[in-house]
């Protein structure tokens, strides 16, 4: 299955350019890395196998060094907006067919979204304060989930529970699940302790074990109440930090009508976002005060999410929250990655800009680099990084099409979790067969799918 | 350390000479000489298949830090140079340890030091493989395993940190796989115009086939008692026309093939290569004039001396160990400036004196105005602070070993000129040295410690001095084996 890696050039080697990286050159593309900061790329080459260039991105020589003139994919991910707009700008002046990613988190440029695509050429803007804000609020609207991720356009979600002591799940077969309380979802992965597994009916839940399924955001709402889960959005929160990330996660929080607080250190930054949210309360001081937070109500709110810039505060804020309170956690985590560490403190949910916005540009890459005849949507990774969670959408005939499921010679440790068609989401049973058309998903433990024939042996 | 990880890499190692070893055999069989033919092929069936056995299993993606990088090159040198040694004590052309150890040593780190007294006495698969064991060891072994087999994870770069020689190791392409397959792809070319060249020019093909396997490597293995003097002039002309060129940064012809001949003028170490070359053709063309029959004579003996102790390669035409003083000592200073950073030749490489007379001069710059800030440059980039300290340490050490070398070599009782030339040839992977270890002389006579020092100077040039010592550095293998329990309880 060996396939062309695409020669990209990532501009920028911090956080998001780092994780991106490596992750990139596992999936085997040729990639060039242009930074300011030597010492950041001497770091990255000696554990990356990439070249790096020290220079100025935007530069039209350093460019021409890192062989713009074939280069498939240019990703701009400095610490400016500006610069990454600028740099993308260039580098399509070499070479119109180059796809160009930028990173732009300023507000007043993600509302120019669209003229920014069209205008500049740009395929794909990315926002990481804005992406990490979303996946925030769809768990302050489903409270009783870890995780929740969606696809087809929100029409599907994959959701991840932990099964409390004393559920009804606890001792049920996948089988039973399926015959005596609801067909409508499907299990994609357990995770039970550092095992994880994508199980047949046979397979027996325990207390204790994660579960991920797909389902609707309907029969989602059914199936949780039937296992006697909460489904209520949360009504209030209360957000530690005031950043960009806060702004967009309060803006839509308040348009969904939950009562939001806002806490924030910096005066002008607290009247800025007092401009911006008028229905949000804004109070000014240290959000690692535990008698600030007190006042704040910590006792009293829904949820607490912890915001600030750095991790360690919010990790603490999380284990705080845990400790006084019955309220939902949510912590963003933007660069420390002791990935185990941070598994066994129990935050509750986590939330990683950075991986969100590497995601995002995977999935492009290996878009990129799929045939034609299907397209990689959307790529989540899962579990630890253990499966991978990728939408595929189907434009052509091909062997995996007009074939009943059960007839599909499928690779193991993967599971196709649903079809999408017309609109309307399908969770497949042996029966059921791919068109043309669909949009369908697989869950998988074999990384590096680029197109949808790839789940075939 | 990564115990898995060292096996894997060793065992490859192994089925590659294992593989490479069936070249000689082929050319044993042409000439009949059955019974070293069996030897050699039962020598290279064992490798391949201990190879393939030990390195059946492939480690789970680790990352390779540059202390693994050295410990792994330093041992699969050590490996190979050991099995490469058994099929001469076997046949018995070479039949104590310590001399076939040190012809091996001698081969694979490209140094050209023989204690054969009668070349011409070996059977054609010695010989062959003698040579190719130049070949093998010019670009290096562990850049041929990166070239070929497909290794997962980014720190692979300090495999070839560790192999390649040169004060700083960059890559042409992104990838370190692509750009050990395009080294690979240049000197094999390379390698292959030099045979055809060399046979169209009146060369026999069994000469022309190790000659260029010689030259390639900048290794310096004649197949004659002589060496190069009984070949026709314009042999000698083209062998040395072509060590100049194995002594070029490849980067140079990278460039050259990737269509930017442009950036490749503009390296500034190929031009301070080529010039020291020039200007010390001249000195000695005029100073040895008097000695040798005519200026067409004594350029060309001066030209191909020149080429080969610069290029650390080591073939002769003419015993300068007779010349005069100036040219002699001309010579002992190529010995150590070698070649240039990114080439298969040794010596202690251009690009570490450019840097170190770069630094220099910033120095009594500093002393002239106290409150200059300057940085050394080269090839219009300032030179990274590390690299600048990571050189001048080279440079003691070198001396350190090399003084350590002399006087054990000394207890000997040889004259000066024979001890000190005999560490300065080791250790800069020449050959030939001065006086008793002249090129019409061999290394046959030292006793058996010398020859292990010699043996350590050898690879430590080869290495670029850095891997051997820290293989050698007890603290590199502080919990190698703890850390596989410690693992497991989690």
């Amino acid at each position: 299955m060996a396939k062309r890696g695409l020669r990209i050039i990532v501009v920028g080697a911090g956080k998001v350019g780092d994780t991106l990286v490596n992750r990139l050159a596992d999936e085997g593309h040729n990639l060039v890395i242009i930074d300011k900061n030597e010492e950041r790329l001497t770091q990255l080459a000696n554990l990356c196998d990439c070249m790096c260039i020290s220079g100025n991105g935007a530069s039209h020589e350093t460019l021409e060094e890192a062989g713009i003139t074939e280069t498939d994919l240019f990703i701009a991910v400095t610490e400016s907006d500006e610069l990454n707009l600028l740099c993308c700008t260039i580098a399509r002046q070499f070479n119109r067919k180059l796809s160009t990613i930028a990173r732009v988190r300023n507000p007043d440029y993600i509302s120019e979204v669209n003229y920014l695509r069209s205008k500049l050429g740009i395929e794909m803007i990315i926002n990481p304060e804005y992406e990490a804000a979303v996946e925030a609020s769809r768990l302050l609207f489903l409270p009783a989930a870890i995780s929740v991720n969606s696809f087809a356009h929100g029409q599907a979600e994959l959701v991840k529970i932990q099964i409390p002591e004393g559920n009804v799940l606890d001792g049920k077969t996948i089988a039973y699940l399926g015959q005596n309380i609801t067909n409508d979802i499907l299990i994609a992965g357990v995770e039970r302790g550092s095992d994880f597994t994508i199980p047949n009916g046979s397979f027996e839940l325990k207390s204790g074990d994660v579960i991920s399924y797909i389902s609707t955001r309907k029969s989602n709402f059914n199936f949780l109440k039937s296992i006697g889960f909460n489904t209520r959005s949360v009504r209030s929160s209360l957000i530690v930090g005031g950043g960009t990330c806060a702004y967009y996660l309060a803006d839509l929080l308040i348009k969904s009508g939950i009562d939001v607080t806002i806490v924030e250190k910096d005066n002008a930054r607290c009247e800025k976002l007092c401009d911006l949210l008028p229905k949000a309360t804004i109070l000014k001081g240290d959000g690692t005060n535990e008698a600030l937070l007190e006042e704040a109500g910590i006792h009293d709110v829904d949820s607490v999410v912890a915001l600030t810039g750095l991790d360690e505060e919010n990790i603490m804020l999380a284990l705080h929250t845990k400790a006084v309170s019955n309220a939902k956690a949510i912590t963003k985590i933007n660069k420390i990655t002791f990935t185990e560490a941070i598994e066994s403190l129990n935050l509750g949910s986590v939330v990683y800009p950075k991986y969100i916005t590497a995601e995002r540009i995977i999935s492009t890459a290996r878009s990129r680099q799929a045939k034609i005849g299907s397209n990689l949507e959307v790529m989540y990774s899962l579990f630890a990084d253990r499966a991978e969670a990728c939408e595929f959408k189907v434009k052509e005939v091909s062997r995996v099409t007009g074939v009943m499921l059960k007839d599909l010679n499928l690779k193991p440790g993967l599971i196709i979790s649903f079809i999408s068609r017309d609109g309307k989401i399908i969770i497949p049973t042996g029966s059921d067969q791919i068109n043309v058309g669909d949009n369908v998903m697989v869950v998988t433990m074999n990384k590096g799918f680029t197109e949808l024939t790839d789940i075939l042996r | 350390m990564k115990i898995r990880l060292q096996i894997y890499i060793l065992g490859k190692v192994m089925a590659i000479e294992g593989l490479l070893m069936l070249l000689p055999v082929i050319c044993g069989l042409i000439y009949g000489e059955l019974r070293n033919s069996v030897i050699y092929a039962l020598f290279a069936i064992f490798y391949i298949a201990i190879g393939i056995l030990i390195s059946f299993k492939k480690p789970e993606k680790v990352t390779i830090y540059l202390k693994d990088g050295c410990i792994a090159t330093a041992l699969s040198w050590i490996v190979l140079s050991v099995c490469g040694c058994l099929p001469f004590i076997v046949t018995g052309e070479i039949p104590e340890f310590t001399n076939a150890l040190f012809e091996t040593v001698s081969g694979f780190t490209t140094t050209g030091a023989s204690i054969l007294t009668n070349v011409e006495a070996m059977s054609h698969i010695s010989l062959m493989w003698r040579s190719l064991t130049h070949w093998i060891g010019g670009m290096g072994v562990l850049v041929f395993l990166l070239a070929v087999v497909p290794m997962s994870g980014g720190s692979n770069m300090n495999l070839m940190k560790a192999e390649s020689p040169g004060p700083s190791v960059g890559k042409f392409v992104p990838k370190v796989r692509t750009t050990a397959k395009a080294l690979y792809l240049i000197y094999l070319a390379l390698t292959v115009i030099e045979i055809i060249v060399l046979f169209a020019a009146g060369m026999p093909l069994f000469d022309s086939i190790c000659s260029a396997f010689g030259t390639a490597g900048t290794g310096g293995f004649g197949i004659r008692n002589d060496s190069f003097a009984s070949y026709a002039p314009h042999i000698q002309w083209i062998v040395a026309v072509f060590m100049i060129m194995f002594g070029v940064n490849f980067n140079f012809y990278y460039l050259l093939v990737a269509k930017q001949p442009g950036k490749a003028m503009k390296l500034s170490e190929v031009k301070v290569y080529l010039a020291i070359i020039l200007i010390s053709t001249v000195t000695i063309t005029i100073n040895v004039m008097s000695v040798m029959g005519g200026s067409a004579e004594a350029a060309r003996h001066a030209f191909f001396q020149v080429a080969t102790v610069i290029t650390t390669t080591g073939f002769a035409t003419a015993d300068f160990d007779k010349w005069p003083a100036l040219s002699k000592f001309i010579m002992v200073v190529l010995m150590f400036v070698g070649a240039c950073a990114g080439s298969t030749g040794g010596g202690i490489k251009v690009s570490r004196f450019q840097i170190r007379a770069k630094t220099i001069a910033r120095e009594i710059n500093s002393y002239i105005n106290p409150r200059s800030v300057k940085k050394v440059q080269i090839d219009g980039k300032a030179i990274d602070p590390e690299l600048e300290r990571s050189v001048s340490v080279y440079f003691f050490v070198f001396l350190l070993i090399f003084t350590a070398s002399a006087a054990i070599v000394s207890l000997e009782g040889h004259d000066l000129v024979t001890t000190f030339t005999s560490v300065a040839a080791t250790i800069n992977n020449i050959g030939p040295g001065l006086s008793m270890v002249g090129p019409t002389s061999n290394y046959a006579f030292l006793n058996g410690l010398s020859k292990w020092v010699l043996i350590f100077d050898m690879l430590a040039g080869r290495l670029e001095l850095f891997p051997l010592i820290i293989f050698l550095t007890p603290m590199a293998y502080k919990g190698a084996f703890k850390g596989i329990h410690a693992k497991k309880q989690n």
